[in-house]
């Protein structure tokens, strides 16, 4: 049985300037899906991101988004600094954000005692877990992350990896995260989508079907590693 | 650098350099500064004919324009010049104010004063002017008038306005209707009546004060003979200016920008005929003295009439 | 759940301040030694008093002038500043968004202000009293002219500035431009603006004076050319310590404000504590 997918874009063709950057990239997301797009710095992964988001609409193609809302966590937390934790989670709704489920939002990123607190006082990675707050506040059906744990160190990045898991799967959101982290791209996802070097399309899709929990220290991530790896290296990305 | 900061900073080494000069026969300094002004015609005539120059061969003679009384006494105060032109009245607030000066000479005994309206002011007395804009500047025998002017009416300076624009600007404020009423000076006054057709509201005689010459008492102790000299450079011109009245008034409207006929009315209400301070001039001085206390123009305490008996140097006449 | 790690000075003082003398106290020593400086060299003689009278004469000023028309003077100049100041900031803010946030408005508008910008405050003064009088008008167009430049140019400055990043947020979120400008632009530019404000005010001040030197008839500039004109230098500097105080004060309570508007800022405090 076929599920209408959740957002479904073709890109034909997207250029900046004279460089095209995308070129005949066709994605599908089903609901409750896991995807990474994996890839090299400049590949086109954001821009493809962004043309998802609505950032960037001058494109060749089509966008079919999905009837829920779609959200976006970028890679560095973007609080507004004026702006209380909890103001910054409601931040959609200026004044008269719901304050019941900011509070249980702020509970499920283990941010407990900090809804006053000011994102000068926060930590990297306690200000990035304020921005997925933000990003389920308005309860989507997809939450795209772009690079989203690159700014942090790697302890901070596997406890925000299993949070993030954790979401998904307790508000039954799917996810379109863009890394060029391997190890992330296989721990978190359903669907590993490699891309290349520019003019980029997606050359090699990886299916992940190992069932969550997963365990980093698992050999079939490793062999999984191994085969992304490979793909890379076809695809001259190192 | 103004001469104030260079006596601070010269004040050592000039005491050195000086030392062995201290007992030396008096000389002239090595500059000499005068102001020169409208108001007083007699300062224009020397100007012009260089004789100071000639009488101080040895010194560098300089010329500074002085608007208003309250402008010479300041560059007197400050050192900008040695000899001052200002009215005697002024030159009395300013000594009572704690400036260490002395008049040595009058230039004029001037009816140069007045309270002046717009040819077609509805005004017509000193009382009219209860709640009124009048521009007078601040300091001078002007805005001194006034204030007798409007006592004299029972009137206080507080019952009017008065706004502080030096002469010229006064009269273009008046003609301009941006104040009911000016203390005029002449040759802006006499001009006002003549270009403007302005009419003088009030006009008393015994209100104006007399004009002086005045010199900072460390210069009259230090240069006596100079300021002798000066003088006589004065009375040649003042001869001359008696002798020669139709030069006089070209020569006041050339220097001054003014037509002809304005230079002429201003010299009509000029007298120059008792040049040398005398008793009757202190007298006269101490008899205007009082609207300086009663209008708390100077410091509370101080003894006007002492003031004037160390201001007025008659020491210098004939 | 992360713990937050404790921001680390970056420059640690050489020597632990021992000093029981709070911090304001500091700031009085310099003060103090130049009156009582002023005083002896005033009293001894090496300085005339009747150029510089020495500080106890001026208090004596200021307690008299205290008692009687000092109140008047002080009214009628902190009216004029307060007005054109208000005036003043209100139309560069205007301006300042508008230029900030259209580009067009900016290549129409920027190079006319650019040329008046230049323009020395005296140099108003006899093109004012030509065009308005004497009256107050001409003084408070001055000083919210005097007020108007430095709010601009900061406030364009500060929208200017304001990190791309943060916009895109609003973006994400469809904001409509004046949704964005109110919720983003505005908060972000808020420093900038403050900093516009307080050069502005000062600026208010240095043209009230130069505004009431000519053709006033109450006010401290007035009393200032007042004491001028009859040889009154203890009145002078009696006027620039009022003027002084008021400056300090009216800057004060704008620094106050502007602190507790940007609480919320992450900066470099300055060493040594």
């Amino acid at each position: 049985m076929s599920v209408r997918a959740l957002l479904d874009i073709h890109v034909a063709r997207k250029r900046f300037a004279d460089t095209t950057v995308l070129k005949d990239v066709r994605l599908a997301l089903q609901p409750r899906e896991a995807v990474s797009l994996l890839g090299p710095s400049g590949c086109g992964k954001s821009t493809l991101l962004r043309i998802v988001a609505g950032l960037e609409q001058d494109f060749q193609g089509e966008l079919r988004r999905p009837d829920g809302e779609v959200a976006f966590v970028f890679q560095e937390p973007r609080l507004m600094p004026w702006l209380t934790v909890e103001q910054n989670i409601g931040f959609s709704d200026d004044n008269h954000y719901d304050r019941a489920w900011v509070t249980q939002l702020i509970e499920e990123v283990g941010l407990k005692g900090f809804a006053q607190a000011l994102p000068k006082a926060l930590s990297g990675g306690m200000a990035q877990r304020v921005a997925i707050a933000r990003g389920l506040y308005s309860r989507p059906q997809v939450l795209l992350l772009d690079e989203p744990f690159s700014a942090v160190d790697a302890f901070t990045r596997m406890k925000l990896q299993d949070l993030l898991l954790q979401l998904a799967e307790h508000h039954a959101i799917a996810l379109l995260l863009v890394t060029h982290d391997v190890d992330e791209a296989l721990y978190l996802s359903d669907r590993v989508l490699v891309m290349d070097n520019r003019p980029s399309s997606i050359r090699q899709a990886l299916a992940v079907e190992l069932p969550h929990p997963r365990d980093r220290r698992d050999p079939r991530l490793a062999q999984l590693k191994a085969l992304s790896l490979t793909a890379l290296q076809q695809a001259h990305v190192i | 650098m103004t001469p104030f900061t260079q006596r601070l900073l010269g004040a050592c080494a000039l005491a050195l350099c000086l030392q062995p000069l201290a007992h030396a026969t008096e000389t002239d300094p090595a500059e000499v500064n005068l102001d020169y002004a409208y108001y007083s015609p007699v300062s224009l005539v020397l100007k012009h004919f260089g004789w100071l120059e000639q009488a101080l061969p040895d010194s560098k003679v300089g010329w500074v324009l002085s608007q208003g009384s309250n402008r010479s006494l300041e560059y007197l105060n400050s050192g900008g010049v040695d000899f001052a032109s200002s009215a005697s009245l002024s030159a009395v607030l300013s000594r009572a104010n704690g400036s260490p000066i002395k008049s040595v000479y009058v230039y004029s005994r001037a009816e140069w004063t007045a309270l002046v309206v717009r040819k077609d002011s509805p005004l017509n007395s000193v009382t009219d002017l209860k709640g009124k804009k009048i521009a007078a500047t601040k300091g001078t025998d002007p805005y001194l008038f006034t204030l007798r002017s409007l006592q004299k009416a029972g009137l206080k300076k507080d019952d009017v306005e008065l706004v502080h624009l030096q002469h010229p600007d006064g009269r273009t404020a008046l003609e301009k209707g941006d104040v009911d009423a000016w203390a005029g000076l002449d040759p802006h006054m006499a001009a006002s009546e003549i270009q403007a057709g302005s009419r003088l509201l009030y006009r008393n005689k015994d209100f104006n004060s007399y004009g002086v010459v005045s010199v900072t008492e460390k210069f009259a102790k230090a240069h006596p003979q100079t300021i002798t000299k000066v003088i006589g450079a004065y009375e040649k011109a003042r001869d001359w200016a008696v002798k020669h009245p139709d030069e006089f008034a070209r020569l006041l409207a050339d220097e001054s920008g003014l037509p002809l006929e304005v230079a002429r009315l201003q010299l009509s209400r000029t007298d120059l005929s008792t040049p040398f301070l005398s008793s009757k001039d202190v007298v006269s001085s101490k008899a205007a003295a009082p609207i300086l206390v009663s209008e708390e123009l100077v410091r509370k305490g101080v003894n006007v009439d002492q003031v004037i008996d160390q201001l007025i140097d008659t020491s210098f006449g004939h | 759940m992360t713990s937050k790690t404790q921001a680390v000075p970056l420059a640690t003082p050489l020597a632990i301040n021992r000093s029981a003398w709070p911090r304001r106290l500091k700031g009085l020593v310099l003060p103090v030694l130049i009156l009582l400086v002023l005083e002896v060299v005033v009293r001894v003689g090496w300085l005339p008093s009747y150029q510089m009278p020495a500080p106890s004469e001026i208090a004596l000023t200021l307690t008299d002038l205290a008692e009687g028309a000092l109140w008047k003077h002080i009214s009628a100049s902190l009216g004029r500043v307060v007005l054109g100041f208000v005036i003043g900031a209100s139309l560069a803010l205007v301006f300042a968004a508008w230029v900030g946030l259209s580009r067009e408005a900016e290549a129409y508008l920027e190079p006319t202000f650019a040329g008046l910008r230049s323009i020395p405050s005296l140099a108003w003064v006899p093109l004012l009293l030509l065009w308005l009088g004497i009256d107050e008008t001409s003084k408070i167009v001055l000083i919210a002219i005097g007020a108007f430049f430095p709010v601009y140019l900061n406030g364009v400055a500060a929208i200017r500035d304001i990190d791309r990043k943060l916009v895109e947020v609003g973006q994400m979120y469809g904001f409509s431009r004046r949704r964005l400008v109110r919720r983003i632009l505005l908060p972000a530019a808020l420093p900038g603006l403050f900093t516009g404000l307080r050069s502005g005010l000062s600026l208010a001040w240095m043209f009230l004076v130069a505004a009431e030197l000519i053709a006033a008839t109450k006010g401290l500039g007035y009393l200032l050319s007042d004491g001028r004109e009859t040889s009154r230098p203890d009145i002078v500097l009696a006027a620039i310590i009022v003027l002084a105080l008021l400056g300090k004060v009216s800057d004060g309570l704008l620094a106050a404000l502007e602190k507790r508007c940007l609480a919320w800022r992450d900066t470099f405090q300055g060493a040594g504590q």
